[in-house]
């Protein structure tokens, strides 16, 4: 080449040889590309996020800034041009290729279903939860990838949940995950030292899960745990309670739902290739982006309570608070879980390979909760802890039985958790998140109750056979528990 | 028009230039590269193979546990040198540590050894030790807390007089203790050695309605052909696992490698010509087995000098013929010459095994490299492979990379977790020169820092009875749409069988179902786990246990 600039071709030597039109092709898409960073650029993501300045404690003004990055792209309307789609790719999250592209890119069962987080996460407000409208189809993406049908054979029928006060669901989660884990190991070295069996009963914050057996040798029975997984981690996210973190939950759905893959699980490291879904866009979500989210996700503020101005009201619900502890609801959905810290750590602790983790960051990121103006306002107990209103235990139970079944619709086990197992739904909020139940198909609170099987039935029968006034009155405390607006 | 010409010659070329097969390495990785800390010297291992021309060859080193606690012991071989045992004490997740047992091995079967091979021969649960020498093979029987008693006249063995190199166990239908091959090198004493004198290998069934092993009847695999491996391999997923031998073209006359027909109560016999099998004629140190394209079907890596053989089987194949063709070329396998260094003349390659090394869940080749002794139209630096398995098929050198590639003629080696921490480390014994201790210490990806790599699970299996380790099991850990295979077996390698938990890389597979196809062919129900534990699995048992290590 003589060296001379090549861009733009004098019109005097245009000459329409094969080399000279693929030329010219390859130069207007370059100037195509130039014209996205035009403000009126058809795209959501402009910049990906900069992860490395994600490092040690942020700032208050820092933490703002990336909950307000995180919250653009929680309310953007994604588009093609984001890598919006993913002709190639399933649902599923390990990485797996389609048999043959989709024919189509949106697909209301089998996904892509949506183009931006808040369709569903949005009553009462953005990040909150959602009408049956917006009902997502969830499989596990491995056979039967693609389904036109709703029929639960193929997919279970979920409704979204409220995202409020997730930050603090995660933070217990791993509270809770370390502390039966030390007890597990603690049984471990007893067992070793005494050289006999041991059997532990694992608890944490007052909830139980079960029990170990342990040998000598270091073989350990997790036949009889309870409500929790082998490996001990909590996974307090989706209705089943099968998934570990705000993070690895956002990077399964942003390719579930909208084909956005992100490059720590979907990217050349683990693929081959960083365009995995063949949509010619690489490396959809950064792990700045994915920050960003789960950032702006952790900061949505914990559910409070209404007090109600009507004197009736006020005093129905304290009536009925208490007979929410009589009819022994309180024993899953527990009012407050105590909870040491809030430095919420990104990249988290518990997370396996597919999602980042803290052992592949120099400095993980940590969001101190408590510079938020609603976290101030938690109560606290005698030792510091933070009492978390959430009215739940992060355990799985059995929610359905043969004569009280509604609950049990669903056909199709989720990640080695049983088709009429769930985990405890956090009630904090219920007053601002009809309908209910895993289906969002129960109207009322008195429905959902009277659904309520299985490991739920003493409380449930009880329930129904208190007097009306009383049932009454648990509803007017329940709708005391209100997302902030 | 010139520039105009200029420009259309430029594309023409720049899109015109095909894709070669055999791609160069890329500048950077896409995968994990593994990063291996040598530190043998550190960790207590100051250990040589030596010798004259009968170690030429041998050098072997098998990884199993001896005293119970589940941290994989070495017993290594030392030619001329003393073979030794070292028991493992390392810090879990930390640095490797072993300390030698000095008479843990009879004193008779110390010297001269070529190689180990580990199983529990007597069912007692205790691993015993199959000792390759140069002169009287051993039968060591293992006891508690790394003991061995030397058990040749015990279970009838005649260790016989031979130069042996190799060794291959598996435990067929109706018998109560395996079936033993010995693969012999060259008969020093035929005239005319070592051109053309190789040993015939030898086939020991146990004799029946006894209680203790009986191999007082060997037969003769006749002719030998200088092995330096052999396997059983059921290598047309049959059931019945057949013999395969790697044979050292270089003594032999009319050569060529060799696959036995092995039928329950008949002798075995060759598979010939008009069986299909090709007469392929290679300088075979080494065989190591996996099923490459989940197919059902193994490939083999078959090491020699120049090209590693990559073999599949054939369209033309059917459950009777083994026919097979090669496609190192095509994944970039044929390890042929020196990936680093000056040294552009051919490899010598000597043990082979695919193992996960980075834990993405696709399989890894490596391959033990170094000159016989001072071949001059070999290379003499030649460095072992790290060849990492890539998505979809194929593989990239990483040895270079990975800190393997020493200037040490390699041999034999141990793939094992010895610090327990899920990541594969690696024991090479090395001829004239130290033993190298590999730690796997993680993952560097496109130059970052060391960090984890993907998740894995090791299993370990339990029969009760006969066959306690479960030698000749099939064991499969599917997560998603993908399903990895390994089978339990005894031999390949090169003069090195190690025994122990099973590795198996998953990726960004957080979990597993894991299902055993036990010896006798019986399928479990599914196991269902969660990745990076170690997974005691015993048969008829409905639960899998989790096993932990010891935390200080």
């Amino acid at each position: 080449m003589n060296g001379k600039p090549v861009f733009p071709i004098p019109p005097t030597q245009r000459c329409l040889t094969a080399a000279a039109l693929s030329l010219a092709v390859v130069l207007s898409a370059a100037a195509a590309s130039a014209a996205d960073s035009v403000p009126w650029a058809e795209k959501a993501i402009q910049k990906h996020v900069d992860f490395t300045e994600l490092e040690g404690t942020l700032s208050a003004e820092r933490l703002k800034a990336l909950i307000a990055e995180g919250e653009h792209l929680f309310t953007a309307r994604f588009t093609s041009q984001d890598g919006l789609g993913r002709p190639e790719a399933t649902q599923a999250i390990i990485p797996t290729k389609r048999r043959r592209p989709s024919d189509v890119a949106f697909r209301r069962t089998a996904g892509m279903d949506g183009n931006n987080c808040q369709s569903c996460h949005n009553v009462p407000v953005v990040g909150g939860a959602a009408d049956f409208t917006a009902n997502a189809f969830i499989s596990e993406g491995f056979e039967s990838t693609e389904f036109d049908s709703l029929d639960p054979q193929f997919s279970n029928e979920r409704g979204s949940v409220s995202l409020f006060g997730a930050g603090l669901v995660d933070l217990l989660g791993r509270e809770m995950t370390k502390e039966l884990r030390a007890e597990r190991d603690k049984a471990v070295a007893a067992a070793r030292r005494s050289g006999a069996p041991q059997t532990v009963a694992l608890s944490t914050k007052g909830v139980d899960f079960g029990s170990l057996t342990v040998q000598p040798d270091g073989r350990v029975d997790f036949s009889d745990l309870d409500g929790i997984d082998s490996d001990l981690t909590i996974r307090p996210f989706s209705q089943k309670g099968v998934f570990a973190s705000l993070r690895q939950f956002v990077v399964n759905a942003g390719n579930i739902h909208l084909g956005l893959q992100a490059s720590e699980r979907y990217g050349k490291r683990w693929t081959g290739t960083a365009d995995f879904d063949g949509d010619d866009h690489a490396d959809e979500l950064s792990p700045g982006d994915v920050s960003a989210v789960v950032a702006f996700q952790a900061s949505l503020p914990a559910p409070g309570r209404l007090v109600p101005d009507d004197p009736a009201w006020k005093t129905a619900a304290a009536h009925g608070e208490e007979g929410f502890g009589n009819l022994g609801c309180t024993a899953c959905h527990k009012p407050f879980l105590p909870l040491d810290s809030l430095n919420f750590v990104d990249p988290a602790p518990y997370d396996t390979a597919g999602t980042l983790r803290t052992g592949e960051v120099e400095k993980p990121a940590v969001y101190d909760l408590g510079l938020l103006e609603w976290a101030k306002t938690l109560p606290r107990n005698d030792r510091g802890q933070i009492l978390v209103p959430l009215f739940g235990d992060l355990k799985r139970h059995r929610i359905a039985d043969a004569e009280v079944s509604h609950l049990g619709n669903e056909l199709l086990a989720q990640r080695f958790v049983e088709r009429d197992v769930f985990i405890t739904a956090e009630l904090w909020g219920a007053g601002s998140t009809a309908p209910y139940g895993h289906r969002n198909d129960l109207t009322t609170l008195d429905e959902i109750i009277r659904a309520h099987g299985g490991a739920a039935r003493a409380s449930r029968d009880a329930y129904v056979d208190c007097a009306e006034e009383d049932r009454s009155a648990l509803i007017a405390f329940l709708k005391t528990l209100v997302i902030p607006q | 028009m010139t520039r105009t010409m200029t420009i259309a010659l430029f594309l023409l070329l720049a899109l015109a230039t095909p894709l070669s097969a055999q791609e160069e390495t890329p500048e950077t990785l896409p995968m994990d590269v593994p990063v291996m800390v040598e530190e043998a010297l550190a960790a207590g291992i100051d250990h040589e193979y030596t010798g004259p021309w009968e170690y030429f060859v041998g050098g072997g080193a098998s990884a199993f546990d001896c005293n119970g606690d589940r941290l994989p012991d070495l017993a290594i071989a030392g030619g001329t040198s003393p073979a030794a045992l070292y028991v493992n004490g390392s810090d879990i997740g930390g640095e490797l540590r072993f300390e030698e047992k000095p008479d843990a091995l009879p004193a008779a079967a110390r010297d001269k050894v070529t190689g180990f091979y580990a199983l529990d021969i007597d069912n007692d649960g205790y691993r015993d030790l199959v000792t390759l020498r140069v002169g009287e093979n051993a039968i060591l029987k293992g006891g508690p807390d790394c003991s061995f008693t030397e058990a040749n006249r015990a279970f009838a063995f005649d260790g016989g007089r031979a130069w042996s190199t190799a060794f291959a166990a598996m435990f067929e239908p109706g018998n109560t203790y395996p079936t033993l091959a010995f693969g012999n090198y060259v008969d020093r004493s035929a005239p005319g050695s070592p051109w053309g004198t190789c040993h015939d290998n030898a086939f020991i069934r146990p004799l029946e309605e006894k209680d203790t092993p009986d191999y007082s009847e060997p037969t003769a695999l006749s002719p030998g052909y200088c092995a330096l491996s052999m396997i059983f391999t059921d290598w047309n997923h049959s059931g019945e696992p057949d013999l395969r031998i790697a044979n050292d073209r270089q003594y032999y006359r009319e050569g060529q490698e060799q696959l036995w027909r092995i039928q329950t109560g008949r002798p075995p016999r060759p598979y010939r010509r008009n069986d299909g099998w090709q007469r392929l004629q290679i300088w075979g140190m080494g065989i190591a087995e996996a099923d490459l394209n989940a197919d059902g079907y193994p490939e083999y890596a078959l090491t020699s000098m120049g090209d590693t053989m990559l073999q599949t089987l054939d369209d033309e194949a059917e459950p009777d013929r083994p026919v097979y063709r090669d496609i190192a070329f095509d994944n970039n396998a044929t390890a042929h010459r020196p990936y680093t260094g000056d040294d552009l003349k051919p490899s010598t390659g000597w043990h082979a095994e695919f193992q996960d090394f980075n834990n993405d869940g696709r399989l890894d080749l490596y391959i033990a490299k170094g000159n016989v002794q001072q071949m001059q139209d070999f290379a003499s630096y030649d460095p072992d492979n790290l060849l990492l398995g890539k998505a979809g098929g194929g593989f990239l050198e990483s040895g270079d990379r990975a800190g393997i590639a020493l200037p040490r003629r390699g041999r034999g080696a141990a793939i094992a977790d010895f610090n327990m921490d899920g990541m594969l480390d690696l024991a090479v014994v090395n001829r004239e020169a130290p033993v190298s201790l590999f730690r796997n210490t993680g993952g560097s990806n496109n130059g970052s820092k060391t960090r984890p790599m993907g998740n894995w699970l090791e299993i370990e299996l339990q029969q009760k009875g006969i066959n306690r380790n479960a030698v000749g099991a099939t064991v499969t850990v599917k997560s998603g749409n993908e399903t990895r295979t390994r089978k339990v077996q005894v031999g390949g390698g090169h003069a090195s069988g190690s025994s122990g938990f099973i590795h198996v890389g998953t990726g960004v597979a957080e979990r597993a179902q894991i299902r055993i196809q036990w010896p006798d062919g019986e399928w479990s129900a599914p196991f269902r786990v969660f990745a990076n534990n170690f997974v005691v699995i015993r048969r008829d048992a409905t639960q899998a246990q989790y096993w932990y290590p010891p935390v200080d």
